[in-house]
């Protein structure tokens, strides 16, 4: 009876240290993409069927797991707007209006296939609690549950490179399991300050097909920001942050 | 030999291809220090040019106040040209920024050509959490889209355009901020020091004071409320509040609230007596916005102008101009409608001189897959007489830096309304924009 017991115990140790921590997981995989706190420049490019292309050029800056600020740089037509994200709470500054309206994740200041929660990418276990974690070959899934009804996608499926624990591809899914768009992770690339991760995010959707959007990250540096960086009064002063 | 080289050609391209695949795309996606580089100075802006063509109403109060002298005949044609010129030069904690607009306007009152300073300040930041502006700036204060009854500090916009710059006045600033972690998320005040003096904010109401405002801005429970004042004796002491919240991540709702005291109103009665009052006027406002799954917005909101006319004083005005146009028809005398000319510039001339409103707006980004394209349609209506404008528009941002706008405008009213009493009974418009 006690060496049954014995086994037991150990096979449940055993078990137990494999077991994969989705929530641990998903936070290593957030911290692999991005310090806490940075700053960064990046192009989105939306590519249209036919080959044309829009680019606009961003800097943007994070602090935690819920504070996002994002000014336009170019082109001309966009210079000056700039984006705050708290949380769920979203606001869009142009020059021209003079002062701060609210936006929602939906929507997208761009257009193209990212909308602004895209754009304005939280940590995603700030979003989303893990359902499932699988490993598959070289990667790992992990099946992600919007914590509340305000969080852009209802359901993520993410996978991850096992090695460098940093994502793939994500699959942006409604509640009832559509596929609204799927997000490419691309060209790992080394930043420099312990940052290495992938320098180009491509997205497609079945909803917008033949059209494409392009983000490619540059000068990923870690950066603290006191809070008041974030807030509506500080948004037309983004530029002083460059 | 030859013809089996030419079979294996589209499989080697083919191959080549997908050899060159990775390499094209990453051509295509470079991205130089160039495109991030940040320079000490900027130079900007756009340039504009609105036709316009115009639909005469020749029995309307306002073409006959306006044309009572010559005849316009049924139709009118304006040409409109805008250069806005913006430039900002940053060094340390300072910054200094400049905007001008310049109008050229051909029409028939001939052509003129107009330039304004819209912005003029210079900007210091000692640290994130203060500003100190001094000079001329636009403070476009309150949530409302069409209409900002507690814009105290702000000249009215045009609830037609509502997103075009406006010209500033010349103040000294400050703005403080405070972060907090809790339901309080952010704390901000803005206090303003605006004088009026000859040559200085003269048009902003009675000369030789200087008139102290503000506004405390909270970020409670994720809600923007707003509470802001202005004292000092140019206009009378008011107060305000206001905010802007997200119900659900794709439906808003903000609102505002205006008290004024000791408001004056001035009236005028058929026979052309005028009679000023005097009262506590309150002014609000309360808006949605909603953004559907098919990427429709629609826009609306009520607003109470506390300051309006009811309908029986704006009868009185239109009557007026009706008994003025018919004593200069009779002997030439304009008496009567130099006087309503006079009424014009103040309370009647106002873009929405009544007091209750409605405007509502939806807009459809690229239906039909048409790229770039979005359509909206616009209506604001007066729900004291049931008069009302429609404006169709259509959008296109298709070219960089490009914007085309084609709008039109009908107004719709019976004799007596604010609409039914308008010169036009409709408007085309295109406007080319070039930013650069």
């Amino acid at each position: 009876m006690r060496s049954i017991t014995a086994f037991i115990l150990i096979l449940m140790m055993a078990l137990s240290a494999h077991a994969l921590d989705g929530g641990e997981l998903l936070k290593q995989v957030d911290r692999n993409l991005n310090p806490e706190s940075y700053e960064s420049y990046r192009k989105l490019i939306n590519i249209e069927p036919d080959g044309r292309k829009k680019e606009y050029v961003l800097f943007s800056v994070k602090k935690g797991t819920d504070k996002v600020a994002a000014l336009f740089i170019s082109p001309a037509s966009e210079k000056g707007r700039t984006t705050l994200r708290l949380g769920e709470n979203m606001w869009l500054y142009m020059p021209t209006v003079g002062k701060p309206i609210r936006i929602t994740s939906l929507q997208s200041v761009v257009g193209g296939v990212f909308n602004n929660a895209d754009i304005l990418q939280l940590d995603y276990a700030a979003e989303y609690d893990v359902e499932k974690a699988e490993e598959t070959g070289g990667e790992y899934l992990l099946h992600l549950k919007a914590k509340t009804g305000t969080v852009a996608y209802d359901r993520l499926r993410l996978w991850a490179d096992r090695q460098r624990k940093l994502p793939v591809r994500i699959e942006c899914l409604t509640a009832a399991g559509m596929l609204i768009k799927t997000i490419y992770f691309k060209e790992v690339k080394d930043f420099g300050g312990g940052i290495v991760r992938p320098s180009v995010i491509e997205t497609d959707s079945p909803l917008f097909r033949g059209y494409k959007s392009v983000m490619i990250f540059a000068k990923i540096r870690k950066k603290t920001f006191k809070d008041e960086v974030f807030t509506l009064t500080f948004m037309p002063n983004l530029e002083s942050l460059r | 030999m030859a013809r089996g080289t030419l079979a294996m050609l589209p499989i080697l391209a083919l191959a080549l291809l997908l050899v060159m695949g990775p390499d094209c795309r990453a051509e295509d996606y470079r991205f130089d220090d160039a495109e991030m580089e940040k320079k000490p100075y900027h130079v900007g802006g756009y340039a504009e040019f609105r036709p316009l063509f115009f639909g005469l109403d020749r029995d309307a109060a306002q073409y006959l106040l306006k044309f009572y002298n010559r005849d316009e005949g049924d139709t009118a044609t304006e040409y409109n040209g805008k250069l806005q010129l913006e430039g900002s030069l940053e060094k340390g904690v300072g910054r200094l920024f400049v905007r001008t607009n310049s109008d050229y306007r051909n029409s028939y009152q001939g052509a003129s050509f107009r330039t304004t300073i819209y912005d003029g300040y210079l900007s210091l930041k000692p640290s994130s959490s203060l500003t100190l502006d001094i000079g001329k700036k636009s403070l476009r204060w309150g949530k409302g889209y069409a209409w900002n009854p507690v814009a105290f500090l702000d000249r009215p916009k045009d609830p037609d355009d509502p997103e075009l710059n406006l010209e500033g006045f010349i103040i000294a600033s400050a703005d403080y901020i405070k972060s907090f972690t809790g339901p309080v998320q952010t704390v901000s005040f803005t206090p303003v020091l605006l004088p009026v003096y000859d040559r200085v904010n003269d048009d902003f109401g009675t000369l030789r004071h200087v008139n102290a405002g503000g506004r405390l801005y909270l970020l409670i429970h994720d809600t923007d409320i707003d509470l802001v004042f202005l004292a000092g004796g140019s206009r009378t002491n008011r107060y305000g509040v206001d905010f802007s919240r997200n119900i659900t991540s794709n439906f808003e709702v903000h609102g505002e609230f205006a008290y004024i005291e000791e408001f004056r109103k001035r009236t005028v009665d058929a026979a052309g007596s005028t009679t000023e009052r005097e009262y506590d006027a309150k002014s609000w406002l309360l808006g949605v916005r909603y953004l559907s799954e098919a990427e429709t917005t629609c826009i609306a909101e009520y607003y109470r102008n506390g300051t309006g006319f009811s309908k029986s004083e704006m009868r009185g005005f239109f009557s007026t101009i009706n008994e003025g146009f018919a004593a200069f028809r009779a002997g030439g005398d304009d008496s009567l409608l130099r006087k309503a000319a006079s009424l014009a510039e103040g309370g009647y001339g106002r873009m929405n001189p009544m007091k209750d409103y409605l405007y509502a707006r939806v807009s459809q980004k690229e239906p039909f897959d048409l790229l770039y394209f979005t359509p909206a349609l616009t209506s604001i209506i007066n729900l004291d007489d049931g008069s009302f404008s429609l404006s169709p528009e259509l959008l296109y941002t298709g070219v960089t830096n490009l914007e085309l706008r084609l709008k039109a405008n009908v107004l719709v009213g019976e004799a007596g309304s604010e609409y039914g009493e308008k010169q036009n009974d409709y408007r085309v418009e295109l406007r080319a924009r070039y930013y650069f």
